[in-house]
């Protein structure tokens, strides 16, 4: 390893912080990591506590929603996230690994000290700040149309597990993908709505046999072992009413009007209700003014809550 | 010989008193030469004075004619002056009395044939005679009924240059019956809100909006009925108050909206394109013109397609939002025309239109975060209320129309009463200032729970949350409740505005 001018650290091939993950890649492997931030964390990455989400560029606000939650929840449970600083689902994925403050590297297509795209400077330097971005183009590259799938297969090989979160058909998603599976590690998916374009790469992924992934805790269930880090986020209990138009908002229901429609109830009431589970962390809404449930669940039943049967 | 004829320069909405002088020389070759700051308009009015005096029967001089428009030091525009042109220049050949003139002020257009056509702003002219204290105002027939509203010097309405001989003689025109005021009830050609089917949260976003004067953002995809809807806030605004009715009329008699659709005193709906210039939208120009802004006062100004409006005029609007007027400054002084209106403004989730969530978006992700942007930014700190909307389903259109106008208006009005008794007359809980909000803002103590977790979790900033605070105020009026309850806080907290991610 050397220093750099500008910040930017070298890992050779031949030196012993160099990822182990990589050599899995046999001679595809980078002969040189450039990176910026913590080079520490990239040499003690352990391809068993790592995990790389990776998604499309264009995803749904559903989609958005996932890749932050999993990430936040990954990298609290102490899990390195791997993903590529694209627009959509890779930044929203490392947002919420900082939300979290869990441990992120993003793996770019072009010099370590490039940002790309330029829109995520502010993003970029958080990441830098307290994780790590890598990439094996010297720095000073600006990014060329062959660099991302070459990219692609650093990503699919520092994770135990890839899981894509959205992906359009094809995709730079599903290179990923197929890059994982082949070099042995685990595939997972978020399923979509079958109706829907940028479900159709994650959902063929299901087809084919990847990982089902509804939430953090089955991603720890296959890389830590089944129920041993529990993350989900339990709310407060709810009442009935509140309870009925959660899960409305769970079945697909995005305005007002739709929820009353669902939980069967009036419009103000359901108003009431939304703005309620919003304050309760349950539901939030994007700028458009449309719902969606977070990742906060209710407590099970007898977990403090007395049901009618007893 | 010389002769004076009064007449008025319309700048905005306002009216200045003009002094038309007339010398005819009984020496020099023949030439007619106008002077007094008058543009192209005015200047041409020579020509259309001419043959209109030849083709009414009358003599035009053959001599040196001079007519200054004074003060010399005020930009003269339009068309208007001609009528006055015309009766200084008979006074001053000696076809008609100078006496024929004395305390009146004259108006109007000349067509060539000796026709008077309509012009601008008859009724704030009628209402400056009025302080003038004229014995008549002569205008064009077609704006006879406008200058009547002003109450004020007998209006003579004039067909034709002709009838200028019929001036202080038994003979002058009849005064014409004032412009229909009817100011209960709606007009019967105004679409209603029972058109609107289904969607009830948008209903109660409008009614909320109605009683409180708060501006609206509806977002939702093509054809989710954004623009029926605000179509329909008039008709559920509170009757127009007589005074409020003459600001409306005023506007639009300087506008020249009123001899043509001479339908009973509204409020206005207006829909600028996106494409408008700041100038159309606020108003400006050299004599200085009333913008959509102004022709909205009183009303609704429904912009729709909020994201594709130049960033410069939005960002023009903040003035005229939060004073209710607007200063346009010149360098011959500054005109202020009155703009007291409600927003309503509309917008697509995304470019496409078709919105993130739909799974059918085909907007460019680099495009989609801009709009949003765009979105999120715009005005963002005059929007009280925002509400998504979504298609119709097939369910809702097959149902019967909802409630109907009347009945959303009555509940408006009470919830207005309300305000007005806190606030005095003619104002609403849009317009209160921090130091009566608070003292408007009476809340239960679970309210103030809510409020307070709202503030925490949902990270509101101190205009949100003054924002939040306001429409709660609102929503409570219409329940006829005295103090804010946590439901009220809650519905508010779910019509806020939200910011870009």
């Amino acid at each position: 390893m050397s220093g750099d001018r500008n910040g930017v650290w070298r890992l050779r091939r031949a030196d012993s912080g160099y990822p182990a993950a990589l050599l899995d890649l046999d001679r595809d492997a980078p002969d040189a990591l450039y990176g910026c931030g913590s080079d520490d964390l990239v040499r003690r990455l352990d391809v068993d506590e790592t995990v790389t989400i990776v998604g499309s560029r264009h995803p749904s606000s559903y989609g958005l929603e996932v890749a932050e939650e999993l990430g936040h929840l990954l990298g609290a449970a102490g899990l390195v996230v791997v993903s590529g600083m694209a627009l959509g689902i890779d930044a929203a994925v490392h947002r919420g690994v900082l939300a979290g403050d869990g441990s992120t590297v993003a793996v770019l297509g072009g010099g370590p000290d490039v940002i790309y795209p330029r829109s995520e400077r502010r993003l970029y330097e958080r990441i830098v700040t307290s994780g790590a971005v890598i990439s094996e183009v010297p720095p000073g590259m600006r990014p060329g149309p062959g660099c991302f799938p070459k990219r692609n297969r650093i990503m699919a090989a520092l994770g135990a597990m890839t899981v894509v979160v959205e992906a359009a058909e094809p995709s730079g998603s599903l290179i990923t993908a197929e890059r994982a599976y082949k070099l042995g590690r685990e595939v997972g998916a978020v399923p979509g709505r079958v109706t829907t374009r940028v479900a159709r790469g994650a959902n063929g992924l299901l087809a084919d046999g990847a990982a089902v992934i509804r939430e953090a805790q089955d991603v720890l269930d296959r890389l830590v072992g089944v129920g041993m880090s529990a993350v989900r986020r339990a709310g407060p209990e709810l009442e009935p009413e509140l309870v009925r138009v959660a899960d409305a908002v769970e079945g697909g229901a995005v305005t007002p009007d739709a929820v009353a429609l669902a939980a069967r109830m009036q419009a103000g009431d359901a108003a009431v209700a939304l703005a309620r589970l919003e304050l309760l962390g349950y539901v939030r809404v994007d700028a458009a003014g449309r719902y969606a449930r977070t990742s906060m669940s209710a407590p099970e039943a007898g977990e403090g809550v007395t049901t009618l049967k007893s | 010989m010389l002769a004076t004829a009064r007449t008025f320069s319309l700048l905005g909405i306002e009216v200045r008193e003009v002094h038309v002088e007339i010398d005819v020389c009984s020496g020099g070759l023949p030439a007619f030469s106008l002077v007094g700051l008058p543009d192209a308009a005015v200047r041409e009015s020579r020509e259309r004075v001419r043959s209109a005096l030849e083709n009414s029967g009358f003599r035009f001089p053959q001599h040196r004619i001079t007519a200054n428009l004074a003060p010399a030091d005020l930009r003269k525009a339009g068309p208007s002056f001609d009528l006055a042109i015309a009766a200084g220049l008979l006074a001053a050949s000696g076809q008609l009395r100078a006496e024929q003139l004395a305390g009146i002020m004259l108006a109007g257009e000349l067509a060539l044939d000796g026709a008077i056509r309509p012009v601008h702003g008859t009724l704030a002219m009628a209402e400056a005679a009025k302080l003038l204290g004229c014995r008549a105002m002569a205008v064009p027939a077609a704006n006879g009924p406008e200058a009547a509203l002003a109450q004020g010097p007998r209006v003579v309405p004039l067909e034709r240059l002709g009838q200028l001989t019929l001036l202080g003689t038994e003979d002058e025109p009849a005064a014409p019956p004032p412009f229909e005021l009817s100011l209960n009830g709606a007009a019967p050609d105004s679409p209603d809100l029972s058109d609107l089917r289904g969607q009830p949260y948008l209903r109660d976003a409008l009614e909320v909006a109605a009683a409180g004067g708060h501006s609206l953002l509806i977002i939702g995809p093509p054809g989710a009925g954004k623009s029926l809807a605000a179509r329909r806030l008039p008709s559920i605004l509170p009757p127009l108050s007589r005074s409020d009715a003459m600001d409306v009329l005023r506007v639009a008699s300087a506008c020249g909206l009123l001899a043509r659709t001479a339908t009973a005193a509204q409020r206005p709906f207006r829909a600028p394109h996106h494409t408008i210039s700041t100038a159309g939208l606020v108003g400006g120009g050299s004599p200085p013109r009333a913008g959509e802004v102004t022709l909205a006062h009183r009303g609704v100004l429904f912009l729709d397609e909020l994201g594709e409006f130049s960033r410069e005029a939005l960002e023009a609007l903040r003035q005229p939002l939060e004073e209710g007027r607007v200063a346009i400054a010149r360098a011959r002084g500054a005109v202020e025309l009155p703009c007291r209106f409600m927003l309503v403004a509309a917008s697509n989730p995304c470019p496409c239109g078709r919105g993130e969530e739909s799974g059918e978006c085909e907007c460019q992700p680099g495009s989609a975060r801009r709009y949003r942007a765009k979105l999120s930014g715009a005005l963002a700190d005059r929007i009280d209320i925002s509400v998504p909307v979504d298609r119709p389903s097939a369910k809702d259109m097959g149902a019967k129309g909802g409630v109907d106008s009347a009945s959303v208006r009555a509940r408006v009005v009470a919830a207005r009463e309300r305000q007005e008794r806190r606030l005095g007359p003619g104002r609403c809980n849009a317009d209160m200032d921090l130091v009566e909000l608070r003292a408007a803002a009476l809340l239960t103590p679970a309210a103030r729970r809510t409020l307070a977790q709202g503030h925490a979790k949902l990270r509101l900033s101190g205009r949100g949350h003054d924002r939040v605070l306001r429409v709660s105020r609102t929503i409570a009026d219409l329940a006829g409740a005295q103090r804010i309850e946590a439901e009220h806080v809650a519905r508010a907290i779910g019509l806020r505005r939200r910011g870009a991610e």
